[in-house]
This record gives C-alpha cells, structure tokens and sequence, in this order.
C-alpha cells in the first residue's frame, strides 16, 4: 500500500514537473518595451505588430514605453528583468550609435541582448526640398565643393542614424558638410522647406503627405516601387551605399529560454507574410524581411563596425 | 463660404449618439488627467491612443482632441486650488489664480479659468480654421535665429515677473538656465554632468521640477509658518462665490488678445502653450491700469494665462494640418494616432481625407461647448476642495506629487528630484526669491541654447541683425526687459525727491 502511495506521488511529482518544463511559451502576457513615446515610430510599429500578432496566437501582449536617453533607459529596463523571454525590446536603428556615443559597454548594452526579430529595412535616403536650385545630387555636390564645407545638413539627433548616414555619404561622394540637428525629424524637414539647410536626411516615407519635398537620393539596391523618380546611390555613381538601412526589430535578454526565441522566429515569419503588415511598410516603401537571430546578429554587428568609423573619422567619439 | 459647408458637413457627422458620447468621454477624461498633476495634456493624449485604434479614424481624433483641449483647462484647477500647476502650461494660471483662493475668492478663480479657457479655445480654433495658410507660411520664416529671439522675449518677460525684485529674479532665471545644461548637448551629443547616470541624460524631467517648487515649497511654508493648523479661508461673498457675467464681459479684451498670443505662439514647433502664457500674461500685465497687483490675485492675470494656453490648441494643429509637423508634443501624439489608421498627417489630409479634417475642426467646436458646460458643473466640486483642512490636504498633495512626478517616466528618480526642488523652493520662498523664473529658465534654456548655436554654425552672430523678425523681436525683448526697470528707478527717485 505504502509502496502505491510512493509511486503514486512520485509519478504526479514527475508529471508536474514535466509540466513547469514543458509549459509552452507564452503562457503569461509578453511585454513590449519601447524607447520612445506613445505615437513614436517604433510604438506605432509595435502596436501595428501586436495587433497582427494576434492573428497567429493567444499570447497577450502589452506595450510599454520607457522613454529617456535615446534608448538607454529602456535598454537597461528590460536588462534587469528576468531573461525569461517576457520583456521584450522593442529596438531600432538609432539605439546602436546612441550607446556609442554615451561611451557605455557595447558587450554590457548591445552584446546584453540577443537579437531576435528584425521587421523591416527601411532605406535611408538624402532629401531636398523641390523649389529650390539644389533639389538633385548632383547640383547638392557641386553647390558643397564651392561652399568648402559650410552647406548645411539637417536631420534629428546628433550622433544618431542619419547622422551616422549623413557622415557615410560625405566620407563616400568625398563632399563635407555641417550637421545641424533638430529635436524632432519633421522639424527637420521645416526647416529645409524655410531654406535652412540643403539637405535633410532620413527615410523615402518621410516626404509622403508632404508637400514641396523631392528625394535625390536614395541607399537601396534598386529604385524603391513607391518613389521610382528617386535615383539610387549606385546610379549617381557613388560606392558602397546601396544597402544603408534604418531597421526596426525585437530583441530579448542574453540567456533567455530558446523555446521563447524560437516562438519569436516563427512569429515573426507568419506576420511578415501578412497581406496587412505588408501594406502598412510597403506602402512607405519599407522592405519587409523576416530576419531571425542569425542575420539580425550580423546586421548589428555592421552597424557598430560603421558606427565606430565613422563616429571616430568625424571626431564625435575617440 | 465653402470652408463653413464643409464645416457644416463635419458638423452634422457629429450629431449622433456615438459621436456626443466620444467627445463627451474625452473631455471628461481630459478635465481629470489634466488635473493630474504629472500627467501633461501631452500624457492624456497617449494613454488613450490605445482606445482610438479600436474606432474610425474620424472618431479616434475626435477622441484625442477633445482630451487635448479638455486637459489644458484641466491643468488649472489644481494650480488655482492647491497650488500644483496639473500641467506646464497652468504655472502662469497659478500666479493669480491661488492668491485669490487664499483671499477666500476661489470661485472668481475657477470660475475666470474656466470662461477663459473656453473662449481661448474658440479663439484658437477660429484662427485655425480660417487661416491656416498665412500662419504656417509665417511658421517657415522662422529661423532658429527667430527661434531664438522669440525664446528672449519669452526670457525677458522676468522682468515683470518678479515683482520688483529684479536681482532675485536675475538670480533665478539663470539657476533655471544653469539647470538645463545638464543632460546631453543639445547638438553634438556630448553628455554634461550627468556623471554617467543615464537618468540625467535627458536632465531634469520637467514636471517633478514644476511640482516640487510649486506644490511641495508651499506644503513646507504651510507647516513651518503653522498655517497647516488654521482653519481653511472659507469663501467671501455671501451669496454666491461665482462671478457675474459682467465680471466676465470686462475680462473680454484680455481674453481675446491672449487668445490671438497663445494661437500664434503654439503655431512654432518647440514653442507652444507655456510660453504663449507667459508672454500673454506680461502684456495684460502692462497694459493694465493696475500692475502691482498682478501676483497677488488679480483675475485678469488668471485669464490671460488660461485664454493663451488654450488657444494654442488650435495653433499646434497649424503646422500639423499644412506641413504635417506637430507644434506641440500632444500634436506629436495625434500624428501617431493618424499614422496607425494608415493616413498621412499633412496637407494631402485635405485633398484625400476633408471629412476628417473637418469633423476634427467640428469636434473641436463642440468639445469646447461640452468643456463649458462640464467645467461649470465640476467647479461646484472643485470649491470644495477649498473646504479641506490643511492637515488633510497637505498630505493629499505630497502623495499627488510623489505619484505625478513617478508616473512621467516610471522613475524613483524623479520622485526624488521632485523632493529634492521642493525643499529647495521652501528655501528660496523663505528668501523672497521668486520661483517662477527658475520655471521659465528651464523652459527656454533648451530652446534658447540650441537656436543660439545653430544660427552661429549657419551665419555668425550677424544673422540675428540681418534677419528683420529676429530683430523686431530682439529688440521688443530689449525694451520690455529694460522698461520696466528704467520705469522702477525713475518713480523710486521720485519718491526720494517728495
């Protein structure tokens, strides 16, 4: 009887144990945290993502902001939660020169996370405003060299992305220029548009709804659908620019269970070939990819490698 | 004429049960995270970004607008009743506004902040809906170098600000500019005195500032001086505590002419409803008869705040709907909320979308109409709030502070901040230093470093002088800081001379 009773207990202890194991990601709310605002890019990305999401799974998930410091701020957030998959960052481009140029640890912030989904590869552009004399590159170029390094250059944050862009495309067309930011992108763009600065830099969507701006030059390997009067940096004849991106994706803590970065892969793969999410980046001219850990991982890695040449060539970092 | 059937159009999609109700949900909601302190209009706007997703795109921004407008009144309830300006832009409503409370004249206050915010909104939404055009091609000829000029009136406005009390106002606006130089440079990213703290990276979070000096300076002046256990100052008039029409009617001009400042002002991105109060409090305050009083209860300088931060509403979605960029943080959230429902914020809103634009221009109209009759209602609450013994409201105000300034960003941090500039606006108070320029300091040092370098990097100092607005608006600054200095002089030397 005694000896029942054991087994008994035993195989009920197995059987629990088999289920705390084997319990399948997700079985509590995931939550989503993004570095800027309620209405920024990236939360709008995440909420359009969650709400397709939703189509494939029964996961609950909850979208957090955590703004402050370019990113640091939600970084070091969702570093100290536990790497159980159940705090996600929501990451873009912009988070990888910002820990840079803040002189903290790459291994500590970046290398602190494993890269888990990347959604998009929005393409960088060079825009101008169309009523003035500079609204191609090739006038932008000419119009530099006789300026000797005072044409102006707009776009948001110093240090950030499409500064980063800006300083490959000077290093690259051999052109200087000086960059002035503004505290938002569109206040950028105003500012072009009252004859400012020359040049504004950022991604080919930016110009749409807006009236009076033309984009001369666009970092994809070939023309986009949605803009095709846009040239391509390869075309204009200058090298090495054909796939400069601003990406937007999903990362979670180092150590975290693979079933979780796994359930994300796959997740990942069915909302990318969702007829919904397609049309809400096509119609920006955003590529749509389904980047797992691997090639995400490696487009990270590009992006501190650039990062930290051209930050150091433009004496922003030592 | 065709703008007003368009109107009209917009209009009657908005007479039905669903639409009311949205517009009705949003005020109230508006009115309470207003009064919030901590919860900016820009805040409100966001927390209920979620719901609009759900909706049409048309009564989605119905929605947020009327949250928008709603909370900018919302702000001024506690900056009249307990002195915690609920959102930035009520700090210049607190300056009259809680003297009068303290004189027993809180329904004057509430009552002024309310009809002022309304007409204000009218104002705001009027100059938007009939000249959109002009304004934002006026918005393009704003250089930084104009950027920065604008930020020096704003800045000068000290002058009168203090009271007479010219040094220590000088002192604090510089401790205001001082403090904003700690975070990340502005333009080339640099981080200054943050001391690798990622918390300061951005620098102070404004509104735990804002509620330190304000709200908890006067809870520690209450418990030193032993007001905490007097009997709170029960209203005045016998009859009713409320004003009169006519004690409204002869507020009109200064409604009207803060309702045009705050308009025009919130049309510059960066500048908005904050600014557009200060400055419109200054000019009432010069042109009226009676200046001194100005900072001890006067109702005039309560409306001209309320009107101008109101109505610059209405010019923040200037820029949005021509050019497609946000005037005003909370605009910024609006952009966010077309973007989820696939439209492009911008000028093509107009020739793809017009009923959108013109249900946001109708719903505007009627959120102001429901945010009189709702502001009405709850002012007979509000006054109440005036019943409280100081013993319990005192402790209601630290737990508000504390939860408003965590709930900016989630931040322990910011509650300490939010103590730490508490105390010291006790100190300072008890030194006669007047807090409010400190405010001021915070608000247009950014504004004033940034666009002060980038005119340097595109022309050189001379670009100030070149440019005709800059230099109008320079030198208004120059006059109306100096002004009332030379002014003071000449009347102290008169004094000595009888």
């Amino acid at each position: 009887m005694k000896r029942k009773l054991l087994l008994t207990a035993l195989a009920l202890t197995l059987v629990l144990l088999a289920g705390t194991a084997y319990a399948a990601y997700p079985d509590k709310p995931i939550k989503v945290v993004n570095y800027v605002g309620p209405g920024g890019l990236m939360d709008v990305t995440s909420r359009k993502f969650v709400s397709i999401a939703k189509k494939f799974t029964d996961a609950t998930f909850v979208v957090e902001n955590k703004e402050g410091a370019g990113g640091l701020v939600a970084m070091q957030a969702v570093l100290e939660q536990p790497a159980d998959g159940y705090t996600v960052f929501a990451a873009t481009t912009s988070v990888i020169p910002k820990v840079l140029t803040s002189k903290k640890s790459v291994d500590e912030l970046v290398w602190g996370f494993e890269w888990v989904a990347m959604l998009m590869k929005d393409p960088e552009a060079i825009i101008a405003a169309s009523g003035t004399p500079l609204n191609t590159w090739e006038a932008i170029a000419k119009n530099a060299l006789e300026k000797k390094g005072s044409q102006i250059w707009t776009g948001p944050a110093a240090g950030g992305n499409d500064h980063l862009m800006a300083m490959k495309v000077w290093a690259k067309s051999g052109i200087e220029a000086k960059w002035i930011p503004y505290s938002t992108g569109p206040e950028a763009m105003m500012g072009l548009l009252s004859g400012q600065g020359v040049a504004y830099v950022g991604n080919p969507a930016d110009i749409g709804g807006r009236e009076g701006f033309t984009i001369v030059a666009i970092a994809s390997p070939e023309r986009s659908k949605v803009f095709p009067d846009a040239p391509t940096f390869t075309e204009l004849g200058i090298e090495g620019l054909e796939d400069e991106v601003m990406w937007r994706g999903f990362a979670m803590k180092k150590a975290s269970p693979e079933e979780a970065m796994v359930w994300w892969e796959d997740l990942l793969k069915k909302v990318a070939a969702d007829p919904e999410w397609r049309e809400f980046l096509e119609k920006d001219g955003i590529e749509v990819v389904d980047y797992g850990r691997e090639k995400f991982t490696a487009q990270i890695k590009k992006d501190i490698e650039d990062a930290e040449t051209y930050l150091k060539k433009y004496g922003m970092i030592k | 004429m065709e703008t007003l059937s368009h109107l009209y159009d917009g209009l009657s999609l908005l007479m039905g049960f669903t639409p009311l109700v949205v517009i009705l949900a949003g005020v109230i909601v508006g009115i309470l995270a207003g009064a919030m302190p901590g919860i900016s209009p820009s805040m409100a706007v966001a927390l209920l970004l979620p719901f609009s997703f759900g909706m049409s795109p048309s009564m989605g921004i119905v929605l947020l607008c009327s949250i928008y407008l709603a909370s900018n009144y919302g702000g001024s309830i506690t900056a009249v009743m307990i002195n915690t300006p609920g959102t930035p832009s009520a700090v210049v409503t607190a300056f009259d506004g809680y003297p009068l409370t303290r004189k027993g004249q809180a329904g004057t206050a509430l009552g002024v902040s309310l009809i002022a915010s309304v007409v204000g909104g009218f104002v705001g939404i009027i100059i938007l809906v009939l000249f959109s055009a002009p304004l934002a091609r006026m918005a393009l000829k704003f250089w930084p170098a104009e950027y920065f000029a604008l930020a020096i009136l704003g800045l000068s406005t000290i002058a009168s600000l203090g009271g007479g009390r010219w040094l220590e106002s000088f002192i604090a606006v510089m401790l205001g500019l001082l403090l904003n130089t700690i975070g990340l440079d502005p333009l080339s990213g640099v981080s200054r005195y943050t001391f690798d703290f990622i918390r300061l990276y951005d620098g102070f979070s404004f509104i735990p500032v804002l509620i330190g000096l304000f709200a908890l300076s006067e809870v520690f002046m209450g418990i030193e001086s032993g007001e905490v256990n007097r009997p709170p100052v029960l209203p005045e008039r016998e009859k009713s505590p409320w004003p009169t029409l006519r004690d409204y009617f002869k507020l009109k001009f200064a409604m009207l002419r803060a309702g045009v400042v705050g308009t025009v002002i919130g049309v510059f991105p960066g500048a908005g409803g904050t600014i557009a109060s200060f400055i419109a409090y200054d000019i009432e305050k010069r042109l009226n008869s009676d200046p001194d009083s100005f900072g001890k209860g006067n109702p005039f300088g309560v409306a001209a705040a309320e009107a101008s931060n109101s109505s610059s509403v209405g010019g923040a979605l200037v820029p949005l709907l021509t050019l497609g960029i946000p005037g005003s943080s909370s605009a910024a959230v609006l952009i966010g909320a077309l973007m989820i429902h696939n439209l492009q914020p911008g000028p093509e809103l107009f020739t793809k979308h017009p009923e959108i634009v013109y249900t946001l221009f109708s719903s505007l109209f009627v959120a102001n109409i429901f945010l009189l009759f709702l502001g009405l209602l709850g002012a007979r609450l509000w006054i109440k709030a005036a019943l409280i013994p100081k013993r319990l409201l005192y402790p209601m105000i630290f737990a508000f502070s504390f939860i408003g300034s965590y709930a900016v960003r989630s931040s322990v941090f910011d509650v300490g901040v939010c103590l730490a500039f508490g105390l010291l606006g006790w100190m300072l108070v008890r030194s006669k230093f007047p807090v409010s320029p400190i405010v001021l300091g915070m608000i247009l040092g950014t504004m004033i470093e940034k666009n002060l370098r980038a005119t340097l990097m595109m022309g050189g100092p001379a670009l100030f002088l070149q440019r005709p607005l800059s230099l109008v608006l320079l030198a208004l600054a120059f006059a109306s800081g100096v002004i009332p200095y030379l002014r003071e002089r000449k009347r102290k030397k008169a004094l000595r001379k009888s």
